[in-house]
C-alpha cells in the first residue's frame, strides 16, 4: 500500500510541473495583458512602461522560471485586476464562498443520486426505472446556465420565493447548487445503476437472497456496498468540481466564488490570478483523484498488487 | 431637480423620451409623494478593476458616489462647471497655465479635515505616478504644480493643453484623495476606504459583489442625497440583471438594448443619460500613406470607391432600428459632436447625399474599382467583438455583413476579444473593419489627433500628409477659433475621405423600476456614463 501510495505521489508530482509549463504557455498565449489593461488611446511609452513593471519585457523562459520560483512559494505575484491584493489572496479570499455552495451541491447530489440510482436498478424496467433515467438524461442534457435562468425565472421571478441571485445564505445557495447539482446527479444516477445491475447479477447477491436475507439487506448491505466502488471513482471527479466551482452557474448567480474568479480573472488577462487559480484547481483535482485512488486501493485489494 | 431629462429639449435624438419614458415619468412624478430618504440598488457591469486605487485602472470609476474631481459637470448640458472641489478657474493666455481657487468648505468624509492644495498635489502625484494606467494621462502629465496658498494652485504645463479641464472634469482622471489620510494610514487606508469628497463615503467593497455607499449627512455642499444608502451591485449575466429588477432586488439596472423592451413592458421606465454619452463607428484598418510603419496597399479599402461603397451598402435607419430600438442618433462623423470644437452643420446637411443608403450607386462604385478582380485579396474582415457598455457590436458586425453581401462585397466575420484587437492595433497590424466608441464623447482636437494623426502613435487609424498638417496646426493653435476652424477642416477632410463608418451617437441608458425612483438627472459626460448620484430621486418610503 505504501509503495502505491508513493507511486501516485510522485505521478502527481510529475503532473503538477506538467501542468505549470501548461498554464504559464497558455495564459501567455491568450495575449498580453496589456492589451486590456491599458486604454485604446494609451501611448508607446504608457505601453513600454506597463510591460517593464510587470516584468513583459523580459524573455518568456525567463519570465517562466521567476513564475516556477515564486510557485512554489505560493507566490503567484500581484493581481492586475484586483490591485493591491495578491493573487492567491484573491483565490484563497473566494474559495469559502465556492466551498459552501460546492458542499451543498454535493450533497444534494449524493442525497439525490445514490437513492435514485439504486431504486432505477432494482425497479429495472418498471416506470421507476424509466423516471429515473429520464431525469439523468434530462439532467445531463440540458446546459447548467440555462437550467439556472430558468430556476430564477420560476421561483425568484414568478413565486419570489427565493433571491434572483448574489452572495448570502442558504436561501441565495438553493437555486445555484441545484443548477450545479443537476449534471451531477443525472451523471452518479446512472453511474450507480449500472453498478447496481452488475451486482445485483452477481452469484453472492442470490445466495443472500436464498439464505432468508430480507430485500432491503440484499440491496443496501451485499449489493450496494460492493457497487458503490464505482461511483466512489467518480467522487474525484465531483470533488474536484465542488473545489473549483462552477465558472458559468457562478457567473449566472452573481455567485463570487472560485469559478467567477477564474472567468473574471481570463477577462482581464489577469496573469497572476489566472495562474493562481489554475495551478489551485489542478493541485485540487491531483488531490482528490489521489485520494480517490488511495482508497480504491485499499477497498479493492486488486488494484493495490496489480 | 428634472424628473427625466430636459435634454429632449435640446437634442432631437432623445424625442423618444417625450414620447415614452417622460410621460411615464410626469406620470410617475404626478403619482409620487415627496422623495425621502431610503436605500436604493443599482445593478451595474463588472468594472474592468475592482480596486479603489483609481489610478492602477485605465479610468473604470467606480468610486464616483465619493470620490469627486477639481471640476465636475452640469448635470443637464454636461458642460464643465465648478459643481465640486474647484469653485473658480483661470487660465493663461496661451494655455499653460491653469490656476485653481478651492473650495474653503470642501472637506473629506470622516475626520480627514477640508481639501487643500495639499491635497491637490499629493493626487496629483498618484494619478501621474508610473503605476498609473489611465486614459489621457498625456492630458495630465509632465505638469509642474505651483501652490500658492492653502486654496490656489497652478498647473503649469510644458506646452498649450486648451483641453486641460477635460482631465479633471468629463474624463475625471484626477480624484481628490485625502493627503491626511494617506500619511496616517498609508496605501492600505485607501485600499480600505478612501476618503472622498462626494455626497456619499464608501463603507464598503465587496469583490465580485459590489461597492455599498452611504449618503453624508450635511454635505459642505449645502446638498444632501434622498438616497440614504447606494448599494451597487456587479452583475455580468443580462437576465439575471432583468431578473432583479422584475423580482424587485433592484431599484436601477443597466439592461443591455434587447432586454429593454422586457423591462417596458412589465411597466418599467427607460431612463437616458440627458445628452448623448457615446458615439460609435467602423474604422477600416491603417489609412496610412506609404513609408509609415503599417502601411498596407493590398488591403481593399485602400481604395476610397470601396469606401464609400461600404458606408453607401449600409442603410442606417434599419440600424438604429434594431441596434437601438430608434433611441440613437445617426452619427455623420465619428469625434464630431454639436457641443464640440469644430462641429460642421454642412456635412449633416449633405450626409443622406454623400453616406446615404444606396446600394445601386455602391455597386456602380464597385465596378468602377474593379471589385473584386482588381484586388490581391478582396475579402473584408469584419470583426465581431464584445466590450462592456456595447453589447450592439456583435450585431453590428453581422449587420454590416448583410448589407455588403447584398452589394457583393466579399466578407468575413472574426470573432475576437477586445484586448487581442487592441494588441493588433498597438503592432499597426489590424488589417481589419473594426468597430470603436468614443465614450465619453472626447474634445474634437483630442479625438482628432488620438484617432486620425501620428499623434496617437500607435492605435491612430488615419495617416496621411494632409491629416499630419491639420493636426499639427490644430494642436499648436491657441486661439480657439482658429482651432475651431482647423478642427472643422479636419473633419471635412475625414468626412470626403470617407475615413470610417460613422454609425451612431447614443445615450447611456438605464431601466427603473417607477415604484421606487422618480427621476434621475445625469449628462453622460463620464467614462461610464453614470454620475450625479446624488440626484437620484427616490419615491418616499
Amino acid at each position: 500500500m505504501t509503495r502505491f501510495a508513493l507511486l501516485r505521489l510522485v505521478q502527481s508530482l510529475v503532473s503538477l510541473f506538467a501542468i505549470t509549463v501548461i498554464v504559464f504557455g497558455l495564459s501567455h498565449a491568450t495575449g498580453s495583458p496589456i492589451d486590456t489593461m491599458l486604454p485604446d488611446d494609451a501611448t508607446t511609452e504608457q505601453i513600454a512602461a506597463l510591460s517593464r513593471n510587470l516584468g513583459l519585457d523580459e524573455p518568456l523562459w525567463r519570465q517562466y522560471l521567476v513564475f516556477l520560483g515564486n510557485a512554489l512559494q505560493g507566490d503567484f505575484g500581484m493581481s492586475l485586476k484586483w490591485r493591491g491584493q495578491s493573487a492567491m489572496g484573491v483565490v484563497l479570499d473566494r474559495l469559502p464562498a465556492t466551498l459552501r455552495l460546492g458542499g451543498l451541491a454535493l450533497l444534494i447530489s449524493i442525497a439525490v443520486a445514490i437513492p435514485a440510482g439504486v431504486v432505477s436498478a432494482v425497479r429495472r424496467g418498471t416506470w421507476a426505472d424509466h423516471l429515473v433515467r429520464g431525469f439523468a438524461l434530462f439532467g445531463q442534457s440540458i446546459p447548467a446556465f440555462w437550467l439556472g435562468i430558468v430556476l430564477i425565472w420560476i421561483f425568484a421571478v414568478g413565486l419570489g420565493w427565493l433571491p434572483t441571485s448574489g452572495h448570502g445564505g442558504l436561501a441565495h445557495m438553493i437555486l445555484p447548487a441545484i443548477s450545479i447539482a443537476a449534471f451531477q446527479i443525472a451523471a452518479l444516477t446512472r453511474l450507480t445503476r449500472s453498478a447496481m445491475l452488475e451486482v445485483l447479477d452477481t452469484e453472492y447477491v442470490k445466495l443472500a437472497r436464498i439464505k432468508g436475507a430480507s430485500e432491503t439487506a440484499v440491496v443496501w448491505r451485499h449489493a450496494f456496498a460492493n457497487a458503490a466502488i464505482v461511483p466512489l471513482t467518480y467522487f474525484g471527479v465531483l470533488a474536484g468540481s465542488v473545489l473549483t466551482g462552477s465558472i458559468v452557474v457562478e457567473t449566472v448567480f452573481g455567485w463570487p466564488g472560485a469559478g467567477w474568479l477564474a472567468i473574471e480573472a481570463i477577462r482581464a488577462r489577469d496573469f497572476p490570478v489566472i495562474q493562481a487559480v489554475v495551478m489551485f484547481f489542478a493541485l485540487a483535482f491531483l488531490l482528490a483523484n489521489v485520494l480517490v485512488d488511495l482508497l480504491y486501493a485499499w477497498v479493492d485489494p486488486r488494484v493495490r498488487h496489480g | 431637480m428634472t424628473r427625466i431629462s430636459t435634454s429632449t429639449e435640446r437634442n432631437p435624438s432623445f424625442r423618444w423620451l417625450r414620447a415614452g419614458g417622460l410621460a411615464a415619468a410626469l406620470a410617475l412624478g404626478i403619482a409620487a409623494p415627496p422623495a425621502e430618504a431610503r436605500d436604493v440598488t443599482i445593478v451595474l457591469d463588472p468594472p474592468s478593476a475592482e480596486t479603489n486605487r483609481f489610478w492602477e485602472t485605465s479610468g473604470d470609476n467606480n468610486l464616483g458616489p465619493a470620490m469627486q474631481t477639481l471640476l465636475g459637470n452640469d448635470p443637464v448640458t454636461g458642460e464643465i462647471d465648478t459643481s465640486t472641489v474647484a469653485h473658480t478657474w483661470e487660465v493663461n493666455e496661451d494655455f499653460t497655465s491653469w490656476t485653481f481657487h478651492l473650495r474653503p468648505e470642501a472637506e473629506f468624509h470622516g475626520d480627514w479635515g477640508p481639501v487643500t492644495t495639499a491635497d491637490i498635489v499629493h493626487s496629483y502625484q498618484l494619478h501621474t505616478s508610473n503605476d498609473s494606467i489611465l486614459t489621457g494621462l498625456t492630458l495630465l502629465r509632465g505638469a509642474e504644480l505651483e501652490v500658492l496658498d492653502d486654496h490656489t494652485l497652478t498647473f503649469h504645463l510644458p506646452e498649450p493643453r486648451p483641453n486641460f479641464l477635460f482631465a479633471h472634469a468629463g474624463r475625471g482622471i484626477m480624484l481628490i484623495y485625502s493627503k491626511a489620510q494617506y500619511e496616517a494610514e498609508g496605501i492600505e487606508g485607501y485600499d480600505a476606504a478612501p476618503a472622498g469628497t462626494g455626497h456619499f463615503r464608501l463603507t464598503e467593497r465587496r469583490i465580485g459583489e459590489g461597492v455599498t455607499f452611504e449618503a453624508v449627512e450635511d454635505h459642505w455642499s449645502g446638498e444632501t442625497s434622498a438616497v440614504s444608502t447606494l448599494d451597487i451591485r456587479y452583475v455580468a449575466e443580462p437576465a439575471t440583471k432583468l431578473a432583479m429588477l422584475l423580482a424587485g432586488e433592484a431599484d436601477i439596472v443597466a439592461l443591455p438594448r434587447e432586454l429593454q423592451s422586457e423591462a417596458t413592458e412589465a411597466d418599467y421606465a427607460i431612463l437616458s443619460s440627458t445628452n448623448a454619452a457615446m458615439q460609435t463607428a467602423f474604422m477600416f484598418g491603417n489609412i496610412y500613406e506609404e513609408g509609415v510603419e503599417g502601411y498596407n496597399p493590398e488591403l481593399p479599402w485602400m481604395d476610397i470607391r470601396l469606401r464609400e461603397a461600404m458606408n453607401r451598402a449600409i442603410d442606417r435607419d434599419v440600424l438604429m432600428e434594431v441596434l437601438y430600438d430608434g433611441r440613437a442618433e445617426k452619427l455623420v462623423r465619428f469625434m464630431m459632436d454639436p457641443r464640440g470644437e469644430g462641429y460642421a452643420p454642412e456635412l449633416a446637411e449633405r450626409f443622406d447625399e454623400d453616406y446615404g443608403y444606396d446600394p445601386e450607386r455602391a455597386r456602380e462604385l464597385l465596378g468602377e474599382a474593379g471589385y473584386p478582380e482588381a484586388f490581391a485579396d478582396p475579402v473584408i474582415p469584419i470583426i465581431s467583438t464584445t466590450l462592456g457598455g456595447n453589447p450592439e457590436f456583435p450585431v453590428l458586425a453581422e449587420l454590416l455583413q448583410v448589407f455588403f453581401d447584398e452589394v457583393g462585397l466579399q466578407t468575413e466575420i472574426r470573432e475576437m476579444d477586445w484586448g487581442t484587437l487592441g494588441g493588433m492595433s498597438r503592432a499597426r497590424t489590424a488589417f481589419v473593419l473594426r468597430p470603436m466608441r468614443n465614450a465619453p464623447i472626447r474634445p474634437s482636437v483630442q479625438g482628432l489627433s488620438i484617432f486620425y494623426s501620428s499623434a496617437g502613435n500607435p492605435i491612430n487609424f488615419v495617416e496621411t500628409a494632409q491629416m499630419e498638417e491639420l493636426a499639427t496646426a490644430m494642436n499648436a493653435s491657441i486661439d480657439p477659433e482658429e482651432r475651431g476652424e482647423i478642427a472643422r477642416d479636419a473633419f471635412t477632410y475625414l468626412y470626403e475621405l470617407y475615413a470610417d463608418i460613422p454609425v451612431a451617437s447614443v445615450g447611456y441608458e438605464v431601466a427603473v423600476d417607477p415604484d421606487t425612483i422618480v427621476g434621475w438627472t445625469y449628462p453622460g459626460a463620464t467614462a461610464i456614463g453614470l454620475s450625479h448620484w446624488h440626484l437620484i430621486e427616490p419615491v418616499a418610503e
